[in-house]
């Protein structure tokens, strides 16, 4: 049996993540990860880093500026952290911040530019509005079809790939033990207080007890939290992503489109990951719902779609063999914001999921950390799960 | 070295390989037509040691050279060598 | 709009094509498909349409697969699609959607029924100086001897525990080139005493011992020393291929290496697919699963020849007619008493056949013999991940994430030849059935243009 103060469920990026904040802050640490670290969707992504709001925030209109102006307080912290991070984790992240260009291609999409960079400046973000030669002064790939750019020098991407790894890695010389192919089975709260949780590796299973449970179980986290008797409201979805091969570099920034979905970036060995958002196709149970642990199936019109969306922005990229395709599965919240905090009807229980968390995930960690430590953290407000309370009032 | 014995090839062709004009026959690969000159480089590889082709059956990806008029990138070993065809290696 | 086929093969070697032969006579629309310009698969390898060879491949065993070849040309009904590489399948509501790929574009065909026949590929083992050019799979020599009547070198070394190099060393001598040695790792002995162990096996295998027979005449009377227990350690060269080091020290001056350690089912489409597939033996690999009529374990997906595992060509073919039969019972063109009579013959054959494969995997294990990779070996020779680097990290999980920390496996060739190595690796950490790297789209590399919508 273990006991320890706090046992994080998940080792993807911000299970990992929490977990060196917590053992740094001086916590017993205890991660449990059912597949390899790095396994779900923090190994998975395009790696983006992206501060500039999302496309989908805008279209929820003005209703939202206030959550909206919040979240850009978040991208700012997570600007400062991206900064930091290769030093304090003494790891090549390859992380590039050469800045990030929102393209328009319509001037529908220009006007909607406009009125973003008016929100984001307004809250402290320095996004630069910039004509389509202004642009291709910045980034020669970009086609002729390219009207407008916003740019935020922040920008850019990193290596999902050696991120979370790295994470793991800390936390563990900070003190964290960390096991993976271990699932957690069942969560038993005990009184007073504290947990008692089943977990499951090869045939043997083990009881942890913890005070405190976060769980940071990615697209798993509503059936995790389902173990705890709890409703979290979050919803996998499939994304698709593409590779191509190895070229000489192209393209230095992170380009995104701000009226198509797309997003793409060259990786420091060369290949262009050409993503946004495209819908991939879910697996299914037998018995009804959606299937996790299964391979999402490629929808070939979202692959055709996003890759004439790539040329349309940077011809050139027409000519390169695409050497892959995968999908991965995130997921995503009711009210399309993350989820991060406390839940206060269950004390001593935190989760955190959703969003874009590669680029904000380290930043939630360090957050969670302080949160889980005692400390009010009013960053977090806009994020609470206690805002899907009422999913919960029946759930005795 | 081409077996002549018993072998009568296509016609004669002419393909460009990194600016070398090559002589080779109607039928033949890419690749075929390469290593009948001496070209066994097909790139570098990121420590800079030179790279030949390996599986000629479609396989490995190493024998990748790009078509320069369609500006496409194919495997040498089963892209048929057509006469007057522009090509470039990474080499 | 896509072409519509009522059974798209993939693969137009002896399995392919005896699936099509099987159904002949039937009011069906066949597809065959394949990579290389010709039909014949990679024993035969034809020369391409424009060359004439007179005495192409002599030989009894070939002369079988030869009149298959023809009797297949003559099948009407049946749409070869040569030099058309099929880079995905997927189902799509009722039917399979297949892509295609050449160097002009992009083709789609439906298929309510698919047999995937794609066969093997050589086995690629890493070692010192392998990735120099003029080192090849050994395949990668005959196919150029058999198609291209061209022989690529000068001085050529093989090297392996396949006796299937002896073939190839005879074909090259044959074809006026020159071969400086051949290698087997192993000793002789070793050899001998797995067929002794087996001898009724080894007999009925007999075409095959003779073969291999007459090779060693043809490469003595050639003055070709055939060396055992000469393991290969280094293959050495500045830009080319000079020389090769054995275990012993001695040193071979050649300027084209052959590497012959086996063969490996090529699986990845039905893996792309997630039909099941088992550990294909010693030499490593997956092979597709399949019942008694080469049902995959997908409907209306099937199996067939090199892609369920490596036995020869006989044996592709008693599979191909397996499966052409199989397709025609579930489609019900064909009755089940019928299917039974019509397989007879090809299954009592593939029993036999398959005792002596398993003899020849015994013959031929690479598994005691591998030469010892050096730290700067490459392993991926995609993404140029070294040994060094992989032996750091492959005590840490599935083949999965030692490809994402490393990036072994990542590269356009999908892993199909460091997977094999790395899982051998990870065998040796105690980290044993490991389903290998998650395979996926595309099946080779293919220009993002093609996959694009039209815009
Ligand atoms: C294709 C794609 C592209 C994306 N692109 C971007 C991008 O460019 N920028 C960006 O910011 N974000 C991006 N995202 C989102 C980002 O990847 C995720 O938000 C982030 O990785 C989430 O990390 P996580 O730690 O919450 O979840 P995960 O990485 O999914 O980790 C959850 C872990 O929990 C484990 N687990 C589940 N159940 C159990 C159990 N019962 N017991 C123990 N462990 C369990 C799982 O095995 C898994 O490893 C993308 C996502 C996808 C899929
Ligand atoms: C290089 C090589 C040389 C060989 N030489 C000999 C020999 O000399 N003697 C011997 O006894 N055995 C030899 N073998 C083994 C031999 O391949 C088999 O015994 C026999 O050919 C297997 O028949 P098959 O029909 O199963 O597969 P194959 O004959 O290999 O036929 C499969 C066909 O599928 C095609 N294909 C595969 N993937 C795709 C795709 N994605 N799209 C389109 N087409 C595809 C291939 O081009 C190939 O023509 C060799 C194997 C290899 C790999
Ligand atoms: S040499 Fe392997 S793909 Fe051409």
């Amino acid at each position: 049996m273990s006991k320890t103060d706090v046992l994080i469920i998940g080792g993807g990026l911000i299970g990992c993540a929490t977990a060196l904040h917590l053992a740094r802050a001086g916590a017993s640490v205890r991660l449990v990860e059912a597949g390899d670290i790095n396994a779900g969707a923090s190994g998975q992504n395009a790696g983006s880093l992206h501060f500039q709001m999302e496309r989908r925030f805008l279209e929820n209109g003005a209703a939202l500026a206030d959550q909206a102006a919040r979240i850009i307080a978040l991208n700012r912290l997570a600007i400062d952290e991206w900064r930091g991070l290769e030093v304090d984790l003494g790891v090549d992240l390859h992380v590039s911040q050469k800045g990030g260009l929102m393209v328009a291609e319509t001037p529908e999409q220009v006007a909607l530019l406009e009125a973003k960079s008016r929100r984001e400046i307004s809250g402290g973000l320095a996004t630069q509005l910039l004509d389509g030669d202004a642009a291709r002064a910045l980034c020669p790939a970009l086609g002729p079809d390219v009207l407008a750019a916003s740019y935020l020098a922040d920008e850019g991407h990193a290596d999902p790939r050696a991120l979370t790894p790295a994470f793991a890695h800390a936390a563990a010389e900070a003190g964290a033990v960390i096991s993976t192919r271990q699932h957690v089975l069942s969560i038993t709260r005990r009184s007073p207080g504290g947990f008692d949780v089943a977990a499951k590796k090869g045939d043997e299973m083990e009881t942890l007890q913890a005070d405190q449970i976060f769980v940071a179980a990615g697209a798993w986290t509503p059936a995790v939290c389902a173990l705890a008797n709890l409703h979290i409201p979050l919803f996998p979805v499939a994304l698709l992503m593409n590779a191509t091969e190895r070229t000489g570099p192209i393209l230095p920034q992170l380009i995104q489109h701000v009226g198509r979905r797309l997003s793409m970036k060259q990786a420091y060995a060369g290949n262009v990951i050409i993503g946004g958002g495209w819908p991939s196709r879910l697996a299914q149970r037998p018995d009804g719902g959606f299937d996790l642990n299964a391979r999402a199936s490629i929808i070939p019109l979202s692959r055709s779609g996003n890759l004439r969306a790539a040329i349309d922005i940077v011809p050139q990229i027409g000519a390169l063999n695409l050497i892959r395709s995968w999908t991965g599965v995130t997921t995503i919240s009711a009210d399309q914001l993350p989820i991060a905090g406390a839940v206060s009807r269950v004390p001593g229980f935190y989760v955190a999921a959703g969003g874009s968390a590669f680029t904000l995930g380290p930043t939630f960690a360090r957050l969670i950390a302080r949160v889980m430590g005692g400390e009010r953290v009013e960053a977090l407000d806009v994020l609470s799960p206690d805002r899907f309370n009422h999913l919960n009032s029946f759930m005795g | 070295m081409r077996i002549e014995q018993d072998v009568t090839r296509g016609a004669a062709i002419e393909i460009s390989v990194d600016g070398i004009a090559l002589a080779a026959f109607d039928g033949e690969t890419i690749a075929t037509a390469m290593l009948s000159q001496g070209m066994a480089m097909f790139r570098r590889d990121a420590r800079g040691r030179p790279r030949g082709l390996f599986c000629n059956m479609g396989t490995c990806g190493e024998c990748m050279v790009t078509l320069t008029a369609e500006n496409r990138r194919v495997r040498a070993c089963v892209t048929d060598a057509q006469n007057g065809m522009d090509i470039a290696t990474d080499g | 709009m896509a072409e519509h086929f009522d059974l798209a093969i993939v693969g137009g070697g002896p399995a392919g094509q005896a699936a099509a032969i099987a159904l002949q006579g039937l009011d069906l629309s066949i597809a065959v498909i394949d990579e290389q310009a010709q039909p014949g698969g990679q024993i035969l390898r034809q020369p391409p349409a424009q060359f004439a060879v007179r005495l192409w491949l002599p030989g009894r065993a070939y002369d079988r697969l030869k009149a298959q070849t023809e009797h297949f040309g003559r099948l009407d009904r049946v749409s070869w699609l040569g030099r058309h590489t099929v880079i995905e399948i997927a189902r799509d509501g009722a039917h399979f959607a297949l892509l295609t790929e050449n160097a002009l574009g992009v083709r789609a065909i439906t298929a309510d029924r698919v047999l995937i026949a794609a066969g093997c590929q050589d086995l690629a083992v890493p070692l010192a100086g392998w990735t120099l050019p003029g080192v090849y799979t050994a395949g990668a020599i005959q196919a150029f001897v058999k198609s291209q009547q061209y022989v690529p070198g000068e001085r050529i070394v093989l090297a392996g525990t396949h006796p299937l190099q002896l073939l190839i060393a005879a074909q090259i001598v044959a074809a006026g080139g020159t071969v400086a040695e051949v290698l087997f790792a192993q000793p002789i002995s070793a050899m001998f005493r797995a067929v002794l162990t087996k001898p009724l096996v080894g007999l009925r295998g007999s075409g095959n011992m003779l073969a291999a027979a007459a090779a060693l005449r043809i490469l003595r009377r050639a003055g070709v020393p055939v060396s055992f227990g000469s393991a290969l350690q280094r293959i050495e060269g500045e830009s080319r291929v000079t020389h090769v080091i054995l275990a012993s020290g001695r040193r071979i001056a050649c300027d084209t290496v052959g590497l012959n350690y086996g063969f490996v089912p090529q699986s990845l489409l039905p893996r792309m697919m997630g039909a099941k597939v088992r550990p294909a033996g010693a030499a490593g690999g997956f092979a597709a699963v399949h019942d008694e009529w080469m049902r995959s374990s997908l409907p209306g997906l099937y199996v067939a020849g090199e892609t369920t595992g490596v036995a020869g060509a006989p044996a592709s073919q008693a599979e191909g007619e397996l499966a052409g039969v199989g397709i025609g019972l579930d489609a019900g063109w064909i009755d089940m008493a019928e299917a039974g009579r019509q397989t007879r013959r090809a299954r009592s054959r593939h029993r036999h056949l398959q005792a002596f494969a398993r003899l020849l995997d015994t013959v031929a294990n690479p598994l005691p013999w591998f030469p010892v990779p050096e730290d700067d070996t490459i392993i991926c020779r995609c993404e140029d991940v070294d040994y060094a680097t992989l032996a750091a990290q492959s005590g840490g999980g599935s083949a999965n994430a030692v490809k994402l920390i490393t990036r072994c496996g990542m590269g356009p060739c999908q892993g199909r030849n460091c997977e094999p190595s790395l899982l051998r690796m990870l065998d040796d950490r105690g980290l044993t059935s490991d389903p290998g790297f998650t395979q996926r789209f595309p099946a080779r590399p293919i220009p993002v243009s093609e996959l694009a919508d039209p815009g």
